[in-house]
Parts: structure tokens; sequence; C-alpha cells
């Protein structure tokens, strides 16, 4: 609980005070700028002049030199000296007088200005009254009243009296509030209204009362117990009490500290948190005060002053001791004593900073935390305290003086390891937590690092986020780092970060091929979709490959998902790729899948190759025994979709060889390709009696045609199903009826009928003739409507032709045009529906007016 | 400086020496139990209630400080007369030395009467009755009109389990300083980390905003 917060410096020593007499004593003391007074028990008021000095290295003394002396002759102690600078006066209290001397002669005033009876007086710091060449002060008398006077250079001037129970042993005055401390209690009296309050009880025989006024109507008494009571103007406590010794003589308050001291000890206490922090032995103390912030004490024969320690001092000697609250309390309230905001800042941070190892170093964490961050802790003192964690090329050394004396954290957990884990995941909350923000400027990388390491020795997943968005890691030693601890897939993820695709890719394929053991990896889909994003094409071509190798249908999304806006290169170039990847003829499909039906590609040769390709497929299958039967469907359906979907393929080529084998759809399709209709709706009626695909195949084929070549392949159709020349066409004359009565086929009604053999009956058509009659009459009648309608609106121009042309235009010299505004010399001109009349020439656009801009339909054209 | 703002309202708590009235405010405040030394004097605590401050203040039990303990009950606009629940004497001592003390108070000044480490008691160690203790209250608060209350002011806490310390104060801020029913709740989110699934103030709300129809 001890800090040293003061020390005692010799002010005058006993040589030179005793004048002749070996007896004298000093009484009490008051000091006030370079004037020191001293009141001795034999009856001398003793001048001395005081000058505090400051050598190099800090130390404060002082030099005093007597200024003169006055013997009050009644040989009685001097029991108080005030002084009264603004009035170049002092008060002294002698023989139960008290009187007025010169401040500088000590030469007695004498102009009658004098009490007498007194027992104690004080003056008040917070007076009433402005007038700074007068000074008020409070007497208490030897009867049951106090008095307070307004003292001027010649002058007591008598304000009021108050009366008390008891007659006051001791006084304190704040305003016009009064504390008395009388023979059993102590009373707060209000000077303007009299009201006399009783505070609490206390017993003067027995302990010597003190009323200390420390703030604004605020007193410090000494209480009963050993305690020291805080007591404001209203007669209420704001503190709790201080916790003192007994029999204290008098008490000093220099802000934040109070002192107090009895005839053994001075004792220091904090007003910030009540306790004692220094105790001084000082054996028979005479008197203590305050005097403009300044302490001295005086014991029988000597002065000494209590010089305050800086409060840099009293810090660091808390925080050596480990006492964090008590460093940082003291350290806010330094701010009090005349530093500009910004160096108190400074101060308090590096305090905050210390405390903050303090904490740290005994895992109060959390504490530690809180500190570092509100200090804005420069967090490479913090990461050097872990051993290897700092980049190794940074040249970072700790601040000096040092903050800690931590050499690295294994000194602190002993070999612990689960201890030195928690000390891991505080680094590592701390810095997650200030990544990002405006305490990680300037040290990303840094703190990326130490992440990256912190995480590697955890295998924590949060790594490969780590190393693989916008991280501050470099290659340096994180590389090394990495290996040590086998992360092999955050290494080449750090590698890809920086631009080293071929070393990252060089890791990859080593996990894959020696079976090298990082659960983080994701596997081989990882390098291909690595390898499809890269723009590298020719790192690409480099590990193709052995991706290939590895895995065809994988690897050839390398190829075939690029991203959209992948540059072309040569050495992707789709015809150098093809011919790369004959090796591989299940990728080499997909690659032209990809070029035929997702980049749409129309180059012949690709549809061309894909086509016998997926060809070539079918009758491998067809040719081997005991193959599923879904399989082939599946593998032909793909052909006859190629097929049919493109019309890029050269068509002989594959028909020539889908006519080998039966592939009656293929070849219909591909003579249909062809537009050769004929033959393509022969196999499928004839070969395949797939009668719904042949009509389907006539809707295909001519969508996208006008009517009349769809009608021309219905027509193929059906007489497909009436030749004559098949010997089995009996059974296809269900099929054609249907096809006459279906909805969608459409014919040419007397093709139709002509072609009809004359045996049919008329019941077995009548749906068709239905249809054909009312369509024909529904034509008929259309066209006779659309006569009608294009009659009228023949009328209708000729009306408007007519009445445009009815009035009669004059053009003579008068006349000009209307754009030019010059007159027309040959007869032709332009006139505008609106009546304006141009030039030829003038008139630019005939649907437009040239004057109102009003727009003509083509309808009402000019003349 | 904290104990220099300017506190709302003065709570005091008063009771024979050992009874527990620093535990009492230490569970309340710092929301934990532990040994406490004699307290000497006096001990100041402040606490936020919504807007307000409250300052508590902490006595000593020993009869020395008696003469303090009144000075220090001046202004207080309610104090706590803690007893403990074990020992019949210092339930009769509340009458006999504490009342006087309190002449000092506020002359509306509430006077709870709280009983101390019922985590101890057993039925059959039990001296002093529920009835007991609340007609003493009753009997201390005749100079105010207590009917606005909910129940009489009294409470039987343990500071050890924390049973009914945050009752007594909450009791007290809410007489004192009536707070609405939205400041409660953002109060009691300070220092209640659970939801109280029965609130009534919820229901309230919903009335509310039911039509008038």
């Amino acid at each position: 609980m001890s800090i040293k917060a003061f020390e005692l410096v010799p002010a005058i020593e006993r040589v030179k005070l005793m004048s002749d007499k070996a007896k004298t004593q000093i009484e009490c003391l008051d000091v006030c700028g370079k004037n020191v007074y001293i009141g001795t028990n034999d009856c001398f008021v003793v001048h001395y002049s005081i000058e505090e000095e400051t050598n190099s290295s800090g130390r404060v003394s002082f030099k005093t030199e007597k200024q003169g002396h006055k013997f009050l002759t009644v040989k009685k102690p001097v029991v108080q000296i005030k002084t009264a600078s603004a009035l170049n006066r002092i008060m002294v209290l002698c023989d139960n007088t008290l009187t007025l001397l010169n401040m500088l002669d000590l030469e007695p005033i004498m102009t009658g200005a004098k009490v007498k009876g007194v027992s104690c007086f004080c003056i008040n710091e917070n007076p009433i009254r402005t007038n700074p060449f007068s000074v008020e002060i409070c007497v208490a008398l030897k009867k049951k009243t106090v008095q307070l006077y307004t003292v001027t250079e010649d002058r007591l001037m008598h304000l009021r009296d108050l009366h008390i129970p008891d007659p006051a042993v001791a006084v304190g005055i704040d305003g016009i509030h009064v504390c008395a401390g009388l023979a059993t209690s102590y009373n707060m009296i209000n000077s303007e209204t009299g009201q006399d309050q009783f505070l609490f009880p206390f017993d003067a025989e027995n302990n010597k009362p003190i009323i200390k006024r420390i703030s604004k109507e605020e007193f410090l008494l000494s209480g009963p117990s050993a305690l020291g009571m805080f007591v404001s103007s209203a007669g209420n406590s704001k503190r709790p009490p201080i916790s003192w010794s007994e029999n204290l003589l008098s008490i000093g308050y220099v802000h934040p500290y109070i002192v107090a001291m009895n005839d053994e000890f001075i004792t220091v206490h904090s007003i910030l948190d009540m306790q004692q922090k220094q105790a001084i032995p000082f054996q028979g103390g005479a008197a203590l005060d305050n005097f403009d912030g300044r302490l001295f004490v005086a014991s029988g024969r000597e002065v000494y002053a209590l010089v305050p320690v800086p409060f840099e001092k009293q810090i660091q000697a808390l925080l050596a001791d480990k006492r964090v609250t008590e460093a940082l309390d003291l350290a806010k309230n330094a701010n009090r004593t005349g530093m500009t905001r910004d160096k108190f800042l400074k101060m308090y941070r590096r305090i905050q900073q210390q405390a903050g190892f303090i904490q740290f170093a005994q895992k109060e964490f959390e504490q530690a935390r809180t500190l570092f961050l509100e200090s804005e802790i420069d967090v490479r003192e913090l990461i050097s305290v872990y051993p290897h964690l700092l980049p190794s090329n940074c040249n970072f050394t700790r601040s000096v003086p040092a903050l800690h004396e931590i050499a690295d954290v294994t000194q602190l957990v002993k070999g612990d390891n689960s201890l030195l884990a928690d000390f891991k995941y505080f680094l590592r909350t701390y810095l997650e937590e200030i990544r990002g923000t405006k305490a990680a400027y300037g040290f990303k990388q840094e703190i990326d690092v130490a992440l990256l390491k912190v995480y590697a020795e955890t295998n924590s997943p949060e790594l490969q986020t780590l190393v693989a968005v916008d991280t501050g890691c470099d290659l340096h030693d994180c590389v090394e780092w990495l290996t040590k601890y086998g992360r092999f897939h955050a290494l080449a993820l750090l590698y890809k970060y920086h631009g080293e695709n071929d070393k990252a890719l060089g890791v990859w394929t080593k996990l894959v091929d020696d079976g090298v053991k990082d659960e983080a990896f994701p596997g081989l889909i990882f390098i291909v979709e690595v390898l499809a994003n890269l723009s590298d094409h020719e790192l690409v071509w480099k590990y193709i490959d052995w991706v290939l190798e590895k895995d065809e249908e994988m690897g050839v999304k390398v190829l075939t998902e690029r991203p959209a806006n992948d540059p072309p290169s040569e050495r992707l170039r789709p015809d150098a790729v093809i011919d790369y990847l004959h090796r591989f003829p299940s990728a080499v499909i997909t690659y032209l899948e990809y070029l035929v039906f997702q980049r749409k590609l129309e180059k012949e040769t690709y549809h061309t190759h894909l086509a016998v390709l997926y060809l070539d497929n079918v009758l491998r299958l067809m040719k081997k025994d005991n193959v599923k039967k879904e399989e082939l469907d599946s593998a032909r359906s793909k052909l006859r979709h190629m097929l049919q979907m493109s019309s890029l393929y050269r068509v002989q080529l594959i028909l020539g060889k889908a006519k080998e084998t039966d592939m009656h759809a293929e070849c219909a399709i591909l003579y249909g390709k062809l537009e050769e209709h004929d033959k393509a709706l022969r196999i499928l009626v004839h070969k395949l009696k797939d009668f719904g695909g042949a009509e389907n195949y006539c809707l295909v084929n001519s969508e996208g045609k006008d009517p009349a070549y769809r009608k021309r392949l219905f027509h193929i159709l059906l007489s497909v199903y009436l030749d004559p020349s098949y010997e089995r066409r009996d059974t296809l004359i269900t099929p054609a009826v249907t096809l006459l009565n279906s909805s969608v086929a459409e014919f040419d009604t007397i093709k139709v009928l002509q072609l009809l053999p004359d045996n049919w009956s008329v019941g077995l058509l009548s749906q068709f003739l239905t249809r054909a009659v009312r369509s024909s009459m529904h034509n008929s009648r259309m066209t006779r409507i659309e006569r009608m309608m294009s009659r009228v609106e023949n009328l209708r121009c000729k009306e408007q032709c007519i009445e445009l042309q009815r009035d009669p235009v004059v053009v003579n010299e008068e006349r000009l045009c209307a754009v030019c505004k010059r007159a027309f010399n040959d007869p032709t001109f332009v006139r505008y529906p609106n009546g304006v009349v141009t030039h030829v020439h003038c008139a630019k656009n005939k649907f437009i007016c040239p004057v109102t801009g009003r727009l003509f339909s083509s309808g009402s054209g000019a003349s | 400086m904290s104990t220099k703002q300017k506190a709302d309202l003065k709570v005091i708590i008063m009771g024979d020496f050992n009874v527990g009235k620093t535990s009492l405010i230490c569970r309340y405040i710092e929301g934990k139990f532990k040994q406490q030394e004699p307290t000497i004097g006096a001990a100041f605590f402040l606490k936020q209630w919504g807007p307000y401050n409250v300052a508590v203040w902490d006595t000593a039990g020993d009869e020395k400080y008696a003469g303090l303990s009144q000075f220090y009950c001046r202004s207080a606009g309610a104090a706590i007369l803690a007893f403990d629940m074990n020992d019949p004497k210092t339930f009769e001592s509340l009458w006999a030395r504490f009342t006087p003390m309190l002449g000092a108070a506020n002359e509306n000044c509430l006077r709870v009467v709280v009983g101390t480490k019922m985590d101890t008691v057993t039925p059959e160690t039990r001296e002093i009755t529920v009835e007991d203790g609340k007609r003493l209250a009753r009997e201390f608060n005749e100079h105010i009109d207590i009917s606005k209350t909910p129940f009489e002011p009294y409470f039987e806490t343990s500071s050890k389990d924390g049973r009914g310390v945050q009752d007594v104060f909450d009791y007290i801020f809410q007489y004192c300083l009536p707070l609405s029913d939205d400041q409660r709740k953002s109060q009691s989110k300070v220092s209640r980390s659970t939801i109280d699934l029965m609130d009534d103030s919820c229901v309230h709300k919903n009335q509310k905003g039911k039509c008038g129809c």
C-alpha cells in the first residue's frame, strides 16, 4: 500500500533559528510566497525568506535567510500566524489577542486593530465580498461567540457575532458557512441566518478538533474513532470517511493527497480511494499546513517542506508494485497538475500500456485487452512478446524505456502448454479485433503475419481466409512457417495471392501426388477451379496434362469453365486444344460440347468433329454386346439432338457413316438436312413406322419457313403414305387418314384430292373435306372483305386528294418561299397539306412541315 | 470524481454489527458474495437508476460509530434497516437503537426492514416470523403513506445466494424515484441478463394496441 508521494526536505535548520535561547520551540508557521513566518513558544515572530532550488538531477532544496524577528513582550506562545499579503500584514494570535503586524518589518500596527479573548481564528478563502484589499476572517472567542471581521490595512471591522452553545475550540469558514468544533460536537453555522446545525458528537477534551477547509463548501474534520470526516456546508457528507491515526495535530491537503500529522508520524492519504499511501516518521511535529499548494511542516526546531514526488515517479512506483488500479486512478488525476491535454494523453496512454502488460503478465486478459485498446498500443509491442511471431524482416525494437519486463511469454508460462495456448488465444482474439480498424493502420503485415503463425500452429480454419483474401502476409517467413506446420494448402493459397501461381500449383500437385495430409485441402477439384480461373495460359498448359491424367472428366473443366472475361491466347485456341486433347476421348467430347453448345462457335470442323465423335460412340456401343439399352439410347439421343440442332456439320460425311448401320432415325434427320424430305419421310414411315415422328418431322423442318413449304412437306408425307408402289400400302391408310384429319397438318386441298385414290369413301374423308370447304369458304369471304375495305380506302384517298387540290395556289412575284423567303422563279413548288408553300429544293422532308414542324403521315402526302 | 456527482437519492443502510449490511450492498452492486471486513465509519457506493444517481451509504454497525451513523443519516430518502434473521436481538435493536438516529433523515424517509442471512435459517431456528417483520415495517412507516406500494416494506434476503436482494433496491428506488415502464425495462436490461417472460408490462402494451371497438 505504500507509495512515495512526498519527500521530506529540510527548509530551515535549527542553527539559524536559535538566535539566543535554547528553549525556544516552534509553535506555528505560515508561508506566503517567499516569506516564512514562525511563531515561537517564547513570544517571538521570526521572518525568513525562502528560495526553492531544483538541481540538475531534479532534487529540490531550499535556501533560507533570516530577515528579522520581533518579540511581542507578553512572554506567551505565538499560537497562530496568517499572512494577508494583499494588505502587507500578518495576523498574529498571541496571549488570546489577535493583532496585525507589518509583513516586512514586523512592526505592530498602532491603530487599535486588535481583538481580545480569542481562542483561534481563520481566513475565509471563499469570501462573500470581493474587495481584493480586504480579508475576511472568522474569530472564535473564549465565550460562546464566533465573530466575523473584515481586515484592512489598519483596521479590523466587525461584521457580526454568531452565538453558539459552547465556546469554539476550532473554526473553519467557507462562504457564509462557519464550521465550529465545540467541546462535545462539531456544528455548522449559517452566518446569515444564524442557524446552528449539529453535525456529530466529538469529545474535544481528549482529542484535538481540527477543521480543514479542503475545497469549496467542503471541510475535513477530525472525527471520533480516528476518522476523518468530510462535511459539506449543507451539513452532510459526499465522501466516505478517512481512517487515520489518533491524536492528530494538524492536516494539510494537496490534491489528491490528505496529509495528517500526529506526534510520531506524518501519514499521507489519497482522497481518491481514502487509503493511506505513505507514512513518514516525524517526531515532535508542531505545525503542518498547505500554503498555496506547498506543504510545510515544522517540528520544535526545524522547518521542512514536503515536496511532492512527481506523479510519473509515483505512478511508476505503483506499477512496479503491480497496483494497476491505483496507478491509473492517480494518472487520471494528474491531469489537474497543469499539463497540456496532449502531453497528458501521451503520458496516460503510456501508463495504460504499462498497466496492460502487467495485467497481461497476470493473465487478466480482459483488463489487458481494454487497456491495450484504449491506449492504442503499437501492436508490435504486444506481438514482440511472443517469440518468432514478428516478421523476421521487421526491424522493430521495443520502446525505450521498456513498457514491461517480460522477455517473452515462454518466461511467463514456465513450460505450461495450456497456459501458453491461453496467451496465444489472447493475442489471436486481440489481433482479430483490431484487424482492419484504425489501430491496425500501418501494421497490417505484422498483424497478419502474427495471425498466420498463430493460426498455422493451431490449424484454425481461419487460416485460409487470412491468406487468400487481402492479406498482409508476405512470403518471407510465412512460407517457412507454413511448411513447418504442414499447412500446405494455406501455403499454396499464399503463393497464389502473391501471384506465384507456379509455386502454388507445385504445392497443390504435390499434395495430390504424394498424398501429403492437409485436411484443409479440398482435393483435385480445387486445383481444377484454380486452373480454370488462371489467366496465365502457359501455366495452365503446364499443368493441364497432369490434371487430365488424374481425372479426364474433371480436368477438362479447366478448359470449359473459364471465366467470361478470359483473354484469348494462342495456347488455348480451340483448334490447338482439340489437337492436344486427342489422347483424352471423353475430354475432347466435353470440350467440343462446350465449344458448340455453350460458346456456340459456328465452325464446321467442330460441329462435324463432335457429330462424328457422337456417332463413333454410338457405333462402338452398338458393336459391343450386352450394352444396356438405356446407355445406347442416351448416346443416340445425344447424337440426334446434335444432328437436329446444328446445321453446320458435313452432312454427307455423317450420312455415309450412318447409312452403313441401321440408324434410321439419324438418317432421316440427315436427309432432312439435305432437304431430301422424300427419303427422310420414307425412312420414318417405312422403316421406323413412326407416324407421329413423321408428322413432327414436317413441323420441325418447316419451322420458320413460309406456309407453302410446310404444305409441301405434308404433301410429301401424304404421298409417301399413299405411294402405290409400296407393297404394304394398306397398312398406311389409317395414318394417312389420320394425317388428313389432323388439325396440325396443312395441305393444298386440290393437290390432295388429285392424289387420293378414287375408291375412298367420302365418309372416310368427311372431316378433312369439311375443314377444306370451310377454310376455302373462309378464305373467299376474307378476301371479299379485304377487297371491299380496300375500295373504301381508295375512295377516301380520292376524296382527300380532291379536297387538297381544290383550293388554288396562286404563285406570283409577291409569293415568297416559306423557308428561304425568296421569290419563285420557276413554276414548280411544294405545297404542304397545311398550306405552306416552298421551293422544291427548300422542302427537305415532305413529311415534316419546315415551318411548323408538323408531322404528316404518308397517307396525306404533298403535291 | 464520481463521489462529487450530485446524487438524486440517498439511501442508507443501518443495523447491528455483523448483520451483513456491507454484504447486502456488495451483492447488489457487484453481484457477488465475498468476505467483508468490518466497516469503519462508513462506505459509499453510487448506483444508476434510470436517469438518476443514487448514493448508497453503508454505515458501521459498531456502537462506537453511533454518532457518525446519525450524521450520515442526514437527508437520506430511504433507510434499509437490516437484521440477522438468526438473531432476535438484532431485530429488537432496530427499534431501540436506530429509530432515534433516523430523526436526522428526511421527514418522509422510507424505512425498509430487511432480514439477512436467509440461507442459514431453517424453520426450526427461525425466531422472527414474517408477520413480526411486516408489523415492524408498518410501525416504522406510520409517518408516510405506503398504501401505494404493492406490499409492506419488509424483505428477507440472502447475500450469499442473492435471493431478494434486487427486490429490496428495486422497491426503494421505484418508491422514491418512480420510473416509467420503459425506463424500468432498460434498467432491468442493464442489471439483469435474463428476460422475464411473465413481465406484465408487455401485456399492458398489447392491450393498448387493441382497436377501440
